[in-house]
């Protein structure tokens, strides 16, 4: 959720200087009732994620919405911006149109188009009663932070946004979710809420060539970084067909179902700020909605993720031993058996979860098991905050070396999961890449834009004939 | 923010830290977080969690129901610790009371916080007064006042769990709540407590470098009640967490690098300090100000070590005081068989103490006492006790589970006053792996303590005859409790101390030996807070000097 909308951050505090020059519109005229709903559509939306400053700042506690939420990464510090209604820092100047226009077409106020980080092709679907509270809760329901956000300086070709315009006249579908009259209203507010606002496509569905998600394909997985977004489609075996709408629903409010999976990662990120917060019933919606996303099977895929696994016992085998073949398992008790237990069974009372029958260690990709071993997990659900150390190389419990997340992944594979092997190849690429899926997103914006300028230099070189002119033009 | 430069193997940096304990740790954390270059030198090898974890796990039963905490942690060849499973003698003790002197510390980077079990006491207001209020032991030349802003900031630092009730508090004098509340007490400190504080025993929960809940990057404690001689998830505090933290601000740590020689001036100022790296090649580290942070054993080694022509007796040594004073919380247990079901050992390993023996108008005749419930699970206790009543099969399981469930054991600490004949000296005979002077201790408890042993038995025998008990045992030998305190005792005088109320060296303008050694009066609770506290207030000074 985060990673998308750090893209368009950046094209927001683009904007800050032209709206302050603009005529302020009225702010007046919302009811108290409209303001509440913008705040809880904001937080299905989970706009905070991206926007609110972080806590940590100096001087920046409690600073909703005022954007400077750094991302690190190679390309130089990535700040979300101020989207409070500060007529001169932030979207105090926006009419509720030019608001709309830019949450749903990705259009800033000057005209400019966002990226797709922000994820306004699935904002698209926003009702006007849902724009309509939203405007009135950032006009009126977030306090004018008039502080510029740290600017950020993207190079080239990140820093180029008029080929937008090509690529959402191919992909972007500005038209409203309408009502399935085949299903009940509770499956519609949870497909509306789910599609637009909870905008689970953008992580979930597979991308295509110009990274545009695939339709045909909807919540079958993609890759994030150096996390899986899983197939959430209700396929028994590659999905999540196995899994009861109550737990489905468990899930979003919680981040945890005991026996199937945990929340880390992106998805951590959305269950604490977003999803933990939405009424019991919107989360039963979306939970009977995604229970009816029509099933993908990966015909790679054998049985179910959480299926996988029983106690394993296999403490004798190493005690007073140094065989390297045992190097997995060494680590497990010396690192992980703490609070998983010997036998890899969780805490009595499921707090602490199970590794056999654990989607992250029976996934068909390993993608999660490495990630959630180098970034841990971080979640928190009203005062309950789960923090599982990650053993990356800042860690605080001990830093762990790719052949050693190796030698642990593939003990874990095998003695809880499917029973193959983590390569310390696939630990180093996941290691390259950030925990958050920015820098993935990043690229393949990159790539769009890419292709689309090469689009441009070839049809512009056929009409004037030059290559050489066109590569003067690309350097 | 400036870097340690590196020349030649040699380096240069604003501050040279030997020693990466706890206090050192925090002193490089904030140094180095306000820009200044610090080195921090450490003796011993950096470890891996794993394998310690791995090291207890692998030990023969012998040595985990003895207690070898020192035994697990791997050593450097020069670097040595004491180790008592065989006894290395590495230090040498002489007195009546030597046996109670075999201190357990660990040389690797992090220091002995590793396999501590996090308490994090304060010391009373009157603990720093002890000559004016009682007319034994010395006064400290700062006050609690003075002090107290620095224990909330090392609470801070440790994330610190303690009871936000006062009426639990011990000192009540707070002008901060701890971090996070108590960590919740098991059945088994509410079962004491409602027996002994009818009585006045005041148990109370003991504040502690762990929380039931994540703080900063440490997860929560989920009780395996290991945390001695290891917490195998990092929920604890250990000072490894201050040396990654400053090492992320841009302090450079050395491992297996053994300060042995420090250069003074002619204004007797610390120049440089030369090393030893792991092959013993000699490299020297030039700095603005100096800081030795080793414990109170290595500290006044390394001083004495160290004399130079300036400085004949060692340095920071006109007092003669340097290695004097040595103290630690002597200690004594107490165990019985309760008429009732304890369950010792649920959560962590230290949970709730008597503190109603802490302070009162006797300790002008004798030693006050804390009396812990030690709540490390009996069941090695209760297994050698089975084992060695001959049972075997379903007679043997059931009588574990009895005596895991209902035995006792009480973990008593004195306070010994500082007495300049408790001695630390170099050994002229024997001899550490690169060839340095080891370190020769010479310890008598003293009629003060002596006589608060015997007060203690009689409340034991109280609380004892509270809970009806049976197999009741004091223990007549004292044990160490790793508190080692004195060595660069804290004084206004410079003819009788070493070091000044914010850990700077009477004799060396810009060197601070900071930490347990610098501990005018024991208290009987443990040391550590007192020398994490000590440790930000002398970093304070050591950025006040460097502005300067």
């Amino acid at each position: 959720m985060r990673a998308l909308a750090i893209l368009s951050a950046a094209l927001l505090s683009l904007a800050a200087p032209l709206a302050a020059q603009a005529q302020p519109t009225a702010q007046s005229r919302f009811t108290a009732a409209e303001i509440e709903r913008g705040r809880y559509v904001a937080t299905a939306g989970d706009c905070a994620a991206c926007h609110n400053a972080p806590a940590s700042a100096p001087g920046r506690e409690g600073a909703e919405m005022a954007g400077g939420y750094p991302i690190v990464s190679p390309l130089g510090s990535i700040y979300s911006t101020n989207i409070t209604p500060s007529r001169t820092h932030g979207i105090g100047a926006y009419s509720e149109a030019e608001f709309a226009r830019a949450l749903r077409q990705g259009i800033r106020r000057d005209g400019a188009p966002l990226y797709p980080a922000m994820p306004y092709t699935s904002y698209a679907g926003l009702s006007d009663t849902d724009v309509h509270a939203l405007y009135a809760y950032f006009m009126k329901g977030v306090r004018p932070v008039d502080r510029t956000a740290p600017a950020t300086s993207l190079p080239f070709p990140f820093n180029i946004r008029t080929s937008m315009r090509a690529w959402n006249a191919l992909f972007l579908k500005d038209e409203r979710v309408k009502v399935d009259p085949g299903h009940d209203a509770k499956w519609n507010r949870g497909r509306y809420l789910a599609e637009t606002l909870g905008h689970c496509s953008t992580c979930h569905s597979p991308r295509g060539f110009l990274m545009e998600e695939k339709t045909g394909s909807a919540l079958a997985g993609g890759p994030l970084g150096a996390w899986y977004a899983p197939n959430i489609t209700s396929d028994k075996i590659s999905g999540i067909g196995g899994w009861s709408q109550a737990e489905i629903a468990q899930y979003l409010a919680t981040g945890h179902v005991a026996g199937k999976a945990q929340a880390a990662g992106d998805m951590a990120e959305a269950v604490t700020h977003s999803f933990s917060k939405l009424t019991r019933s919107d989360i039963d919606a979306m939970a009977a909605y995604i229970a009816t996303v029509p099933a993908v099977r990966d015909e790679g895929d054998k049985q179910p993720a959480y299926s996988y696994g029983k106690s394993g016992t296999f403490e004798a085998a190493i005690r007073g031993g140094t065989q390297p073949a045992m190097a997995g398992a060494r680590l497990y008790s010396g690192l992980c058996a703490a609070c998983h237990g010997r036998d890899g069974d969780g805490s009595p009372d499921g707090a602490i979860p199970s590794l056999h029958h654990n989607s992250t260690v029976g996934a068909s990709r390993t993608n999660n098991l490495i990630a959630v071993i180098l970034h841990g997990v971080d979640r928190t659900v009203g005062d309950r905050h789960v923090l599982m150390p990650g053993f990356g190389e800042n860690s605080f419990v001990q830093p762990l070396s790719n052949l050693q997340i190796a030698e642990l992944g593939t003990f874990l594979r095998q003695t809880f999961g499917p029973g193959d092997a983590i390569s310390e190849k696939q630990v180093e690429i996941a290691r390259s890449q950030s925990s958050l899926s920015i820098l993935l997103l990043m690229a393949r914006t990159g790539m769009v834009l890419l292709a689309l300028i090469l689009i441009g230099i070839v049809a512009w070189r056929l009409r004037r004939g030059g290559l050489r002119h066109a590569k003067a033009t690309l350097a | 923010m400036r870097e340690v430069d590196f020349i030649d193997g040699d380096a240069a940096a604003d501050v040279v830290i030997v020693g990466s304990g706890v206090v050192g740790a925090l002193i490089a954390d904030q140094l180095a977080g306000e820009g200044h270059a610090v080195l921090v030198l450490e003796a011993g090898p950096r470890l891996n969690r794993a394998d310690v974890v791995e090291n207890w796990r692998n030990f023969s039963f012998e040595r985990r129901a003895g207690n070898d905490f020192q035994g697990p942690y791997p050593q450097s060849p020069h670097a040595t610790a004491p180790l008592y499973w065989p006894a290395n003698d590495y230090i040498h003790l002489t007195g009546p009371d030597a046996k109670g002197f075999k201190q357990g510390y660990i040389r690797a980077v992090g220091g002995t916080t590793w396999h501590w079990a996090a308490s994090c006491w304060r010391h009373l207001p009157v603990d720093l007064k002890m000559q004016s209020t009682y007319g034994v032991g010395r006064d400290w030349p700062i006050s609690y006042d003075d002090l107290e802003p620095y224990y909330c900031r090392a609470e801070e630092a440790m994330g610190v769990s303690g009871p936000h009730d006062p009426a639990r508090q011990s000192p009540p004098e707070r002008s901060r709540p701890y971090p996070s509340d108590m960590v919740p007490w098991g059945h088994g400190d509410t079962a004491f407590a409602e027996v002994v504080n009818p009585h006045g025993y005041n148990l109370v929960p003991i504040p502690q470098g762990r929380m039931v809940k994540p703080w900063k990057d440490r997860p929560a404690c989920c009780g395996n009640n290991n945390c001695q001689p290891i917490c195998p998830i990092g929920a604890m505090y250990n000072g490894i967490h201050s040396v990654e933290s400053a090492e992320r601000k841009g302090a450079k740590v050395l491992a297996e690098s053994v300060v042995y020689k420090i250069d003074t001036d002619d204004n007797n100022r610390i120049t440089a300090v030369h090393w030893y790296d792991a092959d013993k090649v000699s490299h020297k580290a030039t700095g603005k100000t100096f800081v030795i942070a080793c414990n109170s054993v290595e500290t006044p080694r390394l001083l004495l070590l160290a004399a130079n022509a300036r400085n004949p007796r060692g340095i920071a040594n006109s007092s003669d005081q340097v290695g004097r004073n040595m103290m630690d919380h002597s200690g004594f247990h107490c165990t019985f068989l309760a008429d009732r079901p304890i369950w010792l050992g649920r959560g962590p390993a230290q949970s709730s103490c008597m503190v109603g023996p802490r302070d009162g108008a006797f300790r002008s005749e004798y030693s006050a006492n804390k009396i812990i419930l030690n709540n490390i699970s009996q069941i090695h206790n209760a297994t050698k006790k089975a084992l060695a009543m001959g049972l075997v099969g379903e007679a043997l399981d059931t009588e574990i589970r009895r005596r895991a469930a209902y035995g006792v054991d009480l973990s008593i600490s004195l306070e010994p006053l500082p007495n300049p004949a408790n001695r630390l000296t170099l050994s002229k005979t024997r001899r550490d792996g690169l060839g340095l002077p080891s370190p020769d201790i010479a310890y008598e408890l003293g009629d003060y303590a002596r006589k608060g042993y015997d007060k203690a038995c009689e409340q034991l025998e109280h609380i004892g005859k509270l809970f009806n008990a049976d197999e009741f045992h004091i223990t007549t030998d004292l044990n160490a409790n790793n508190h080692i305190m004195g060595a660069v005792i804290m004084g206004s005088d410079k003819r009788d101390s070493v070091v000044d109320g914010d850990c700077r060296a009477h004799d060396h303008a810009n060197l601070w030996l900071p930490g347990g050694g610098a501990i005018p009066s024991a208290s009987v609770v443990n040391s550590t807070l007192t020398m994490a506290a000590l440790g930000i207030k002398a970093a304070d000074s050591i950025s006040r000097s460097l502005a300067a």
